[in-house]
């Protein structure tokens, strides 16, 4: 159980972003990467990909 | 139909183009990539070219002329592919033709016809012919016409190199469809085997060859391949564990007949040759023996070594192998427990003790070898295979879809530079910490995992936290001896590192309400590329859940 108040709205808090990401560059090669390569040369999030 | 057409001249090969040797693949019609033995019966094919009155030897039979037909036999080439003259190391080639400048650019002067003067034939050229025999054999095993194939380089290849091979394959009337990076290309060829499954871990890929050894740190997330950190060494390699087979025979030798085979050409040569079967024995029985006819000064040569030996004169080179191992490791700003798996490569990989040597380093990791796993790949075919699995895979693409698809707007990612997890806690305040999305995933991501609600049920806290792995060291001291031991040897402190999780950030909180025993809990976080969070929780089974935004 939630030890203090909680009165956020909708049960939800955000406090703080995630630490800045680093630029590197993927292999192009497996499937996996293919997906994503298609994902984002037709700019399709992954629950509009699995839809196709 | 135009469809049977387009399969017939769709057959993609996969190229593993090394200094040594070179391997060609496909992959069969139930989806398994396999080697193509050329006309000869060899998977691994020695990338060697030589010419005798009017012919082209390719492969063993040109390797075979290195004793008596030296300075027309060209060998180890592929380094020197893109290079200006002033840039190479020509020093594994001192036995075979020499490289000479041509303008800046590397070629060798031999004699391609009978009778006539010595040709200058470049790199390039060189590379040409060997990849069109390759090719030409695949077309033959295959009985279809060969046109397109994905091939393998290591990862300091410069550009001017790719390019130097794409037009020199191009020249053969070859299409390169992909250059590839030879340590995926091996971690391809495991995952292939494994079906492909997308569990997050890092693999160190160590290469060993022929001429030289590179080793690279590989973070596999969601399937996907970024390499952290690459290591090279151009003078380690099986060559070089010839040498000392060499150098512990022609003592022998010398010792027998007071004459060294190392100062003559031809007897150098046929030793070199010999040591290199002696050693390949060595990786399956544990002795081996050579004999050579009329070595040196008329006199023959037989005598037997056995592993032991081996692994004693060969241990420098061993320490050199696990020395560049660690150092790809602090390289890549990760402790040897980050590492997951190790995957060794290459033709020296066959020897057992530098399997066991990588065993030792990393005690809680799969060890890919063949001494180390009894289902490991063989070590020489990996990146052929790897080539030979993304031939398959863009087989049906159009050109210009591999370029795009390779293109740096779609291969640079931004990628986590801490884990993701969540923390659960019960209403009895335990906390389980589970890391959804590592450190080093390429964004956008998504990850699901589920938890058991607590027994008594009520209400769940989901915290969303940002952590990383903490090295613990313990310093055990050594156990006291016993009275009796008679023994001196000394019992140092040993020191015992553990990996634990560390929660360094709070993101955000969720409630969740009315939990039931034996309920499941679903937790989904998504990482968007633009640096946000997307993350639900919820009952499984039930529309009780929560969901919520981490803005960047």
């Amino acid at each position: 159980v939630f030890s203090g108040e909680w009165s956020a709205e909708g049960n939800f808090v955000s406090h703080a972003a995630i630490s800045a990401p680093v630029n590197r560059k993927l292999e192009p090669l497996g499937p996996h990467f293919l997906a994503h390569a298609r994902r984002k040369r037709h700019q399709r999030t992954f629950s509009e990909d699995d839809r196709i | 139909m135009s469809d049977t057409q387009e399969v017939e001249s769709g057959v993609v090969i996969g190229i593993a183009f090394g200094n040594t040797t070179s391997s060609i693949a496909y992959t069969s019609a139930d989806g398994k990539p396999e080697l193509i033995a050329n006309e000869e019966g060899d998977r691994q094919i020695p990338s060697v070219l030589s010419y005798l009155d009017s012919d082209e030897f390719h492969g063993g039979e040109a390797k075979a002329q290195l004793v008596r037909n030296h300075g027309n036999t060209v060998a180890y080439f592929r380094d020197f592919l893109g290079k200006k003259f002033s840039e190479i190391d020509p020093t594994n080639a001192h036995n075979s033709a020499h490289p000479i400048d041509a303008e800046g650019k590397v070629s060798f002067s031999v004699v391609e016809k009978a009778g006539k003067p010595a040709v200058n034939i470049t790199v390039e050229e060189i590379t040409a012919r060997h990849l069109r025999r390759l090719v030409s054999s695949a077309a033959d095993f295959l009985g279809k016409p060969v046109t397109k194939a994905i091939v393998t380089v290591p990862t300091d290849f410069t550009e001017a190199q790719r390019a130097a091979l794409t037009s020199a394959a191009l020249d053969a009337n070859i299409q390169i469809l992909q250059v590839i990076q030879e340590p995926v290309a091996e971690a391809l060829a495991y995952a292939a085997r494994d079906n492909f499954q997308t569990a997050d871990k890092v693999i160190l890929v160590a290469d060993i060859g022929g001429t030289r050894t590179d080793a690279t740190v590989v973070a596999v997330r969601g399937g996907m391949y970024t390499i952290l950190a690459t290591a090279h060494d151009y003078e380690l390699g099986g060559v070089r564990l010839d040498a000392t087979l060499v150098d512990h025979f022609a003592k022998e030798f010398i010792k027998k007949h007071k004459s060294d085979p190392r100062e003559n050409q031809r007897s150098l040569a046929k030793l070199k040759l010999e040591c290199e079967v002696v050693k390949r024995t060595l990786s399956i029985a544990t002795s081996a023996s050579i004999g050579i006819d009329s070595l040196c000064d008329g006199y023959d040569f037989h005598s037997t070594i056995n592993r032991f030996r081996y692994e004693t004169i060969g241990r420098p080179l061993f320490d050199q192998i696990i020395k560049l191992a660690e150092n790809v490791v602090s390289k890549a700003e990760i402790d040897l427990l980050d590492i997951d798996e190790v995957i060794l490569a290459g033709g020296s990989s066959h020897t057992p003790k530098i399997a066991q040597r990588f065993e030792s380093l990393f005690p809680n990791c799969t060890i890919h070898a063949p001494a180390t796993e009894t289902t490991a790949l063989n070590p020489s075919e990996l990146a052929a295979r790897g080539a030979a699995i993304q031939a398959s895979l863009v087989s049906e693409f159009d050109v210009e879809d591999i370029d795009q698809s390779t293109h740096p707007m779609v291969t640079v990612a931004p990628h986590l530079s801490k884990d993701i997890g969540v923390v659960i806690v019960a209403a009895d305040g335990t906390e389980t910490f589970q890391t959804l999305l590592p450190a080093q995933t390429a964004m956008p991501a998504r990850r699901a995992a589920e938890f058991n609600a607590p027994a008594e049920g009520g209400d769940v806290v989901i915290k969303f936290v940002e952590g990383g792995s903490v090295i613990k060291k313990e310093i055990i001291p050594p156990a006291p001896k016993d009275e009796d031991d008679s023994d001196d040897e000394e019992d140092e402190p040993e020191e015992v590192k553990s990996k634990e999780m560390k929660v360094e950030k709070l993101l955000a909180e969720a409630l969740l309400k009315g939990t039931e025993k034996g309920q499941k809990i679903e937790v989904t976080v998504q990482a968007l590329e633009a640096g946000e969070l997307n993350v639900t929780a919820r009952i499984v089974g039930t529309q009780n859940g929560v969901r919520g935004q981490v803005k960047a």
